[in-house]
């Protein structure tokens, strides 16, 4: 029998209670994929969560260093999802990622080996998310992640491990303006190198995304309200991206 | 001529198109469709395509959102499904849409 998961990371920071955000993706996941959860974080975020339901946890302690707007960002484990992942079939997502649909259990259906977004919707209207001047390669969305364990994809992640080792200089071979370590380049660097300079699979629609100068004014089970000049938007049933970290206090 | 009412026009007029457009990225996410292992959208492109396919044979080739080729067995299933997953994206995106309507009038 060929398991199936959701793998989410969570670790706390001085500043985000990234605890709460967590908290909010599960119960969508656990509503809308209905898939198994297992959760990576650290014992002080752990020790502040409230019960969630049966989800699986494994501690360790973050890679610290890396940060966002001067801010600490414990984002840099993900290379580390093949080996954390108990599944077969692993959905790695961030924990600011909102699926107010079943959009992303329909991967599971499905036998490529590993699929990743390439582009991403800006819900505010303003296409902000053209990466491509940042850098000379297309950008993908580490946001979501699926793929199986197999061979091929222990070796995408053996690479994702080593350009992090070696991340300053393949950000100057590749003209990444962004100094700070992002998924988002590290999976775009080694897809192209693990898979000989040329295509891979992706996933067939953009990663709806809200920048972060939308200010988050209310979420539920539905959907959420934003506030961008003094306009209020809206969606519902439609995934979402949150980049406003300040959404751990909506 | 009264500028506010403009200006308040042309920012509903913004608004109503961000939604719109919103809604229409939404409609094409859920157009997509796992079938027999790979992705497919269910857009006319590909129901036009199914269709035509399965006039001369119930069994051809079709390439997924990936362009790998894939072997369709049963035709009728796979039209029904994509024409069923199309639909109910379009359905969601009209009542949308029907809102914007009344907002705009």
């Amino acid at each position: 029998m060929m398991t199936q998961g959701v793998l989410l990371f969570c670790f706390d920071t001085e500043h985000t209670r990234y605890h709460k955000i967590l908290e909010r993706c599960v119960r969508l996941v656990k509503k809308n994929i209905s898939k198994n959860i297992t959760v990576v974080t650290n014992f002080d975020t752990f020790r502040k969560m409230s019960p969630m339901g049966f989800i699986e946890y494994k501690l360790i302690e973050p890679e610290l260093g890396n940060t966002l707007n001067g801010k600490a960002w414990n984002n840099v484990d993900r290379h580390m999802a093949y080996e954390l992942s108990p599944y077969d079939t692993t959905l790695v997502m961030d924990i600011d990622y909102f699926c107010f649909s079943d959009n992303l259990k329909n991967l599971f259906n499905t036998e490529y080996d590993f699929l990743v977004p390439d582009t991403a919707h800006d819900l505010s209207g303003r296409n902000s998310f053209d990466q491509r001047r940042w850098s000379m390669i297309p950008m993908v969305w580490a946001t979501v992640l699926l793929f199986k364990k197999n061979d091929k994809v222990r070796k995408i992640f053996d690479t994702v491990k080593y350009i992090k080792k070696n991340y300053s200089y393949f950000t100057e071979m590749y003209r990444i303006y962004s100094k700070n370590l992002r998924n988002d380049y590290l999976f775009a660097m080694a897809l192209q190198q693990i898979n000989g300079f040329v295509g891979y699979e992706k996933m067939p629609f953009a990663l709806p995304t809200l920048p972060p100068d939308c200010e988050v004014v209310e979420i539920n089970d539905k959907g959420l309200a934003w506030k961008h000049n003094n306009q209020i938007s809206y969606v519902q049933d439609q995934d979402v991206h949150v980049l406003n970290k300040e959404i751990a206090d909506v | 001529m009264d500028i506010r009412e403009l200006k308040k026009q042309s920012d509903l007029s913004y608004d109503i198109a961000v939604a719109k457009r919103n809604a229409l990225e939404k409609a094409h996410s859920r157009q997509v469709l796992a079938y027999n292992g790979n992705l497919f959208r269910a857009d006319p492109e590909t129901i036009c395509v199914v269709r035509t396919l399965k006039e001369n044979n119930s069994k051809f080739y079709i390439l997924d959102t990936n362009s790998n080729p894939v072997e369709i067995k049963d035709a009728d299933d796979f039209l029904n499904k994509l024409i069923e997953r199309n639909q109910e994206a379009l359905n969601t995106y009209h009542q949308m849409y029907e809102t914007f309507t009344r907002k705009g009038e």
